[in-house]
């Protein structure tokens, strides 16, 4: 006799499958367990410790044990004329590089899109900068910009800086090198990675919009365009947080010496050599927002969500 | 008028010569089938007359135009890809409608003929969808839809059908056939499926390595084929073949071990001279049943069956004669085992005999 809403009872065959299942499930997460304890060690873990220490006062130069000053070091940021200064380079910074560097990258991959002589060649050519240690092309630059042998070239070159830093202000020159360089490198990489994309579309559609239009233009528009507009986003949020971060880069190329604050380079002056590890930590964590709502924008744009199937 | 003319038609890729000497006259609302196994320069073919491919040599007109140097735009073509080439990120509408928009047509205009096109398709419903939401038969109506909105002068379809199950792709042969009838345009129409060009062409075209191999109405084909190749790939289940000896025995007698049938007289005038040599002859399945009391011995053979292939509507016995195999097709209604000895009789007229050299008809 059953009651409504009882269950019933397991047959043995059931209930050696749920053991048997509870087991494989144990199992998984046994094996899970060392990925996960590393992404804790390695992501988690510093992540928690900055956002904890972006709201104390933490210094080697202070006495006594860091105070929990909540958002005192972020409101004084905020209050500061360097932190806005180094914003607005970071943000036009990052905004012009990724614009170049997207145009330069379609046209690459546009390029080696339809095969031709040579064609591995020009791959090679264009796939190499970002390819390359950046450590290492970072130098060639460094001395193509400022050259450390006394030549003619080199006296073309310090002319150049000279006029340069006289009209935009005294680390001008070597901005533009890191920008340079920036879109140097991520053209490249946006050009394969867009290639990629196009190679993922099927030459049907091409060849159909080849029966439907002579413009080559428009078919670039209303055909290539919107079908590699997930990548173009991807390429966009990939050139957005690399300019953002590129502490290492504008390090590298000017030995920390910048005149034009990037937020990333403040940073770490402010960490390394003012010891100010709270402060600093709140610098580098104002980016985190900024960040997360351009890729929001971006992806919202690109690739919106799905109509349901009705 | 739509015709189109290809004359001394020739395609070569660095090496490879896809397409050799293609000469074809498609007549105004004809409905033409390009068949041929994979690599025999059907879809090459096609593809020149749309213009996605560059003419090596040879002229291609397209009413009474030479398009050789027009762009595919200018030509007056649409076309409808095997996987069917549907713009994801657009609505079915806008799909069918890319291409009038492409031209600068007015919107009213564009929305009748969307409206109307996909009222003959019976996709009215789809039009706000888009293609990934909807099933293989449906995408391939609206690539048809999609050439359809053009009023071109001829459409021009590459394997539409192949990327259907097998019971969809009988449906659109179907309504294909019923829309061809009802626009009334010039087709060209690619497909490696003989049943899809037997039912569907009004001729067909047989290719292979490049060359055409024959012109005809399908039933030409089907009871005339101009050689072993023809014969061999039109039909289902496919003919079959038998190296034979020509003997001369009072009549004359196609003769090898286990198989020894007379030819027909009226075959004596071409058959005379290939006395003493080998000789590929067909026969078709269906043109085999079982011996009975009335066939004249001089037509039957034995065979021994190896499989039996019920279909319900038929039977296909696959039999050993001699040192050959064949396939019969039988009533329903016969009862054979495997490995049981029969006796075979055929129809002596539907012979074909083929030079076994040059593979021609005799």
């Amino acid at each position: 006799m059953s009651v409504a809403g009882a269950v019933p009872p397991l047959l043995p065959v059931e209930s050696r499958f749920r053991a048997t299942r509870r087991h494989e499930i144990r199992l998984a997460y046994l094996l899970l367990s060392p990925t996960l304890l590393l992404l804790l060690l390695v992501l988690a873990y510093p992540l928690g410790w900055e956002v904890w220490t972006s709201l104390t006062d933490f210094s080697p130069l202070n006495d006594g044990p860091p105070t929990f000053v909540g958002l005192a070091n972020y409101r004084h940021l905020l209050a500061t004329e360097e932190f806005w200064r180094a914003a607005t380079v970071t943000v036009v910074y990052a905004a012009v590089t990724s614009v170049v560097k997207l145009i330069l990258g379609i046209g690459f991959a546009l390029l080696l899109a339809r095969p031709f002589r040579g064609r591995a060649l020009v791959f090679l050519a264009i796939f190499l900068p970002w390819a390359y240690p950046a450590s290492v092309s970072v130098i060639g630059w460094y001395w193509t910009l400022s050259p450390p042998i006394p030549t003619a070239y080199s006296v073309f070159m310090g002319t150049m800086k000279y006029a340069v830093d006289g009209a935009f202000g005294s680390g001008a020159w070597a901005f533009l090198s890191v920008t340079l360089f920036n879109v140097w490198r991520g053209s490249s990489f946006i050009g394969v990675f867009l290639l990629a994309g196009i190679n993922a579309i099927p030459s049907e559609l091409f060849e159909c919009a080849l029966l439907e239009s002579k413009s080559r233009w428009r078919r670039f528009r209303l055909v290539t365009v919107p079908l590699l507009l997930p990548f173009i986003a991807l390429a966009v949020f990939l050139s957005l947080t690399t300019a953002f971060a590129d502490l290492a880069n504008v390090w590298m190329l000017t030995a920390g010496r910048i005149a034009f604050p990037v937020v990333g380079t403040q940073a770490y002056w402010l960490a390394i050599k003012a010891g100010q590890f709270g402060p600093a930590a709140a610098l580098s964590l104002m980016l985190v927002p900024v960040l997360l709502a351009a890729l929001l924008v971006l992806f919202r744009m690109f690739d919106p969500p799905e109509a349901s199937r009705s | 008028m739509a015709q189109v003319l290809m004359k001394d038609l020739n395609k070569k890729y660095d090496e490879v010569h896809a397409v050799k000497d293609v000469n074809l006259h498609i007549r105004d609302k004809e409905f033409v089938v390009l068949v041929g196994p994979s690599g025999c320069g059907k879809s090459t073919t096609l593809r020149m007359v749309a213009g996605l491919e560059e003419i090596t040599a040879g002229e291609i007109s397209i009413g009474d135009r030479v398009v050789n140097d027009l762009p595919p735009k200018d030509r007056d073509i649409a076309m409808v890809f095997q996987n069917y080439a549907l713009y994801p990120h657009m609505t079915v509408y806008d799909n069918m409608a890319f291409g009038l928009k492409m031209r600068k047509f007015p919107k009213a205009e564009i929305q009748k003929r969307v409206q109307d096109a996909a009222e003959i398709l019976g996709i009215q419903e789809l039009l706000k969808r888009k293609p990934r939401q909807l099933s293989g038969g449906q995408r391939q109506r609206v690539a048809v839809g999609r050439a359809i909105v053009r009023h071109p002068q001829v459409f021009l379809f590459d394997e539409p059908l192949s990327n259907l199950d097998a019971k969809l792709r009988v449906q659109m042969r179907v309504e294909l056939k019923r829309l061809h009838d009802r626009l009334e345009t010039t087709a060209i129409y690619v497909t490696h499926d003989q049943v899809e060009a037997m039912t569907l062409g009004d001729r067909v075209v047989v290719m292979k390595d490049g060359w055409v191999q024959q012109v005809g109405e399908p039933l030409e084909l089907y009871g005339h084929p101009a050689n072993r190749f023809v014969a061999g790939f039109i039909g289902s289940p496919a003919m079959n073949f038998i190296e034979v000896g020509i003997k001369d025995g009072g009549a004359l007698w196609a003769d090898t071990a286990g198989f020894r049938v007379k030819v027909p007289a009226n075959r004596f005038d071409r058959l005379k001279s290939y006395v003493g040599q080998p000789v590929t002859v067909g026969i078709r399945p269906e043109d085999l049943h079982l011996a009975t009391g009335g066939d004249a011995a001089d037509a039957t053979f034995d065979a021994v069956v190896e499989v039996v292939e019920p279909l319900g509507s038929e039977i296909l016995l696959d039999v050993k004669v001699g040192a050959s195999s064949m396939v019969a097709r039988v009533d329903p209604t016969v009862r054979v085992k495997v490995h049981e000895p029969i006796r075979l009789a055929l129809n002596a007229e539907r012979l074909h005999f083929f030079d076994k050299k040059s593979e021609v008809a005799i």
